[in-house]
């Protein structure tokens, strides 16, 4: 049985990779001598729930996550944190354990807290800490330890203005990681390997501005300015180790569950809904960065002139107030269309502060899904389609912000990640996140055929 | 890790499982057991992924990478 190890780079960008090839012998030799595709991140392409569509084969909708936090039920404060218990889909390696093959997964966000797998596993930067059980079996931590020393699952206070202490950490992590995989491929049984490292969006948030010339913010003296290359040449020398120790006709994929964009600027979503008469608070005087989810425990918002709000973050979502619906709902349910195609349509109308347009992009759930499961956001809303990021908070006393509200950020994300498929006789064009589980499942039906 | 407690199990599953650990990838009947059934209490939500702390700290840490605000 040929084996398949997928390697997950985060945020690994198609445009951005393609630049920086030249420099990596061991992805450009994948690429070259097998495929190198863009992928097609599901919406909203961001990390949860990303990495579970591709190793589900759902969308975001049938999978019912639509990012990190989720509504738990239909009141105004019931957001939970997505966990590997929101994910009741069977993943690839489920599958895959139900014909007796086994996997190694290391790291695939949306593993925390660890289900019993048929193989190993590790989970991801959803993990409080590694006091707590985060393998399957639960013993694992012990090799994990032993082969990672600590094992850091993400980089530490991440929004830093301190980028060599973030680099230092960034890259640590990176080498422990790929030293826990090189310890299990090497020691334990295995037919499937998952492994995904989260550096490389760390430092693209992080560094994105002193890499990318077009960048706003950046400056060609940056003593950071080579980090992000630097920190890809790390990454290729770590997979040529990994490949050197894996079986040599073992089938690679390198994929990234979404790709890059500089960030612009960002839109103050709910301060834009309280201008335009949607959103309705009873505070007057609020400093800036108030966190909407505060006013409403502290009962500081008008529910009963509250048409809608926003979620913030990448991406925005808005969240109409319907009545028999929500707790105070204020939009007769038969009005609800019109009003929230009304909203759609002033929303992808925002402009630049020069009154430019920005080529927002407005998404309707049930156009873009499949099934639409749970409590899906009413809209999604890609400002700038995703140049410009959402801000949720409020107190600005402006739509337009150039810093992002969490502090330094330099990067969004951007709808296309990459697959790179070694050995492969296809070439090239797009492929969609959708059809990674698939092509998983395929490889071990040919090779059982 | 909380406290344990200790249950009785049939004869007849754990032997099952002893019989099957390497297939199961567990180290231990116990181990097994434990797994599997927090999978399933979580699952039909009857325990919670995470302590209130818990959560309140990986929220931290979500806004901190700029996932929320």
């Amino acid at each position: 049985m040929r084996k398949l190890a997928l390697i997950g780079l985060d945020c690994a960008d198609p445009v951005l990779l393609a630049e920086l090839l030249p420099g990596l012998p061991t992805l450009r030799e994948l690429a070259a001598s097998g495929s190198f595709a863009r992928l097609r991140s599901v919406d909203p392409p961001i990390t949860i729930p990303a990495w579970m569509c591709m190793m589900t084969g759902k969308d975001p909708g049938e999978l019912g996550v639509y990012g990190f936090r989720n509504r738990k039920d239909t009141s105004y404060a019931g957001l939970g944190v997505a966990s590997s218990a929101s994910f009741s889909a069977p993943a690839v390696w489920d599958l895959l354990g139900e014909r007796g093959l086994r996997s190694i997964l290391i790291g695939v966000p949306g593993t925390y807290p660890p289900k019993p797998v048929k193989g190993l596993l590790v989970s991801c930067f959803l993990a409080p800490s590694t006091e707590v059980a985060f393998t399957y079996p639960a013993t694992l931590r012990e090799k994990v330890k032993a082969l990672a020393g600590e094992y850091l699952f993400d980089a530490r206070e991440f929004r830093t203005e301190d980028k060599a202490r973030l680099v230092e950490e960034v890259v640590a992590m990176t080498k422990r990681r790929f030293a826990l995989v090189r310890g299990l491929v090497s020691t334990e049984p295995w037919d499937f390997l998952a492994a995904v490292e989260i550096g490389p969006d760390r430092m693209h948030h992080a560094f994105f501005a002193h890499h990318d010339p077009r960048h706003p913010k950046h400056d060609p003296a940056s003593p950071f300015r080579d980090a992000l290359r630097e920190y890809y040449q790390l990454l290729d020398q770590e997979i040529a180790a990994l490949l050197s120790d894996l079986p040599s006709r073992t089938r690679v994929l390198v994929v990234s569950d979404h790709g890059v964009q500089r960030l612009e600027g960002g839109i103050a979503l709910n301060e834009w809904l309280i201008r335009a008469g949607y959103l309705a608070l009873k505070a007057d005087s609020l400093e800036p960065g108030t966190r909407l989810g505060d006013l409403v425990r502290e009962g500081l918002v008008d529910w009963s002139r509250t048409i809608a709000w926003g979620e913030g973050g990448y991406y925005g979502r808005i969240f109409l107030n319907v009545a028999g619906r929500e707790p105070e709902g204020a939009i007769p349910s038969s009005e609800c269309e019109i009003v929230r195609t009304k909203l759609a349509r002033e929303l992808a109308a925002i402009p630049d502060e020069e009154g430019r347009p920005i080529g927002t992009r407005v998404l309707f759930p049930e156009e873009i899904y499949r099934e639409v499961r749970g409590i899906a956001p009413d809209l999604l809303v890609y400002f700038g389609d995703l140049r410009f990021r959402s801000i949720g908070t409020v107190g600005w006393g402006r739509i337009h912000l150039r810093e992002n509200d969490t502090g330094p950020d330099d990067a969004n994300h951007a709808p296309y990640g990459i697959l790179i498929d070694y050995p492969s006789e296809q070439k090239g064009g797009d492929r969609s996140i959708l059809e990674v589980k698939d092509l998983i499942l395929a490889h071990f039906d040919k090779e059982a055929s | 890790m909380s406290k344990a407690r200790e249950i009785r199990l049939s004869e007849e599953v754990v032997r099952a499982i002893e019989a099957h650990l390497v297939e199961l990838s567990a180290g231990s009947v116990e181990e097994y057991v434990e797994a599997v059934l927090r999978e399933r209490l979580r699952r039909e939500g009857h325990l919670a992924a995470y302590s209130p702390e818990e959560e309140r700290e990986i929220t931290r840490r979500l806004r901190d990478l700029g996932y929320l605000d």
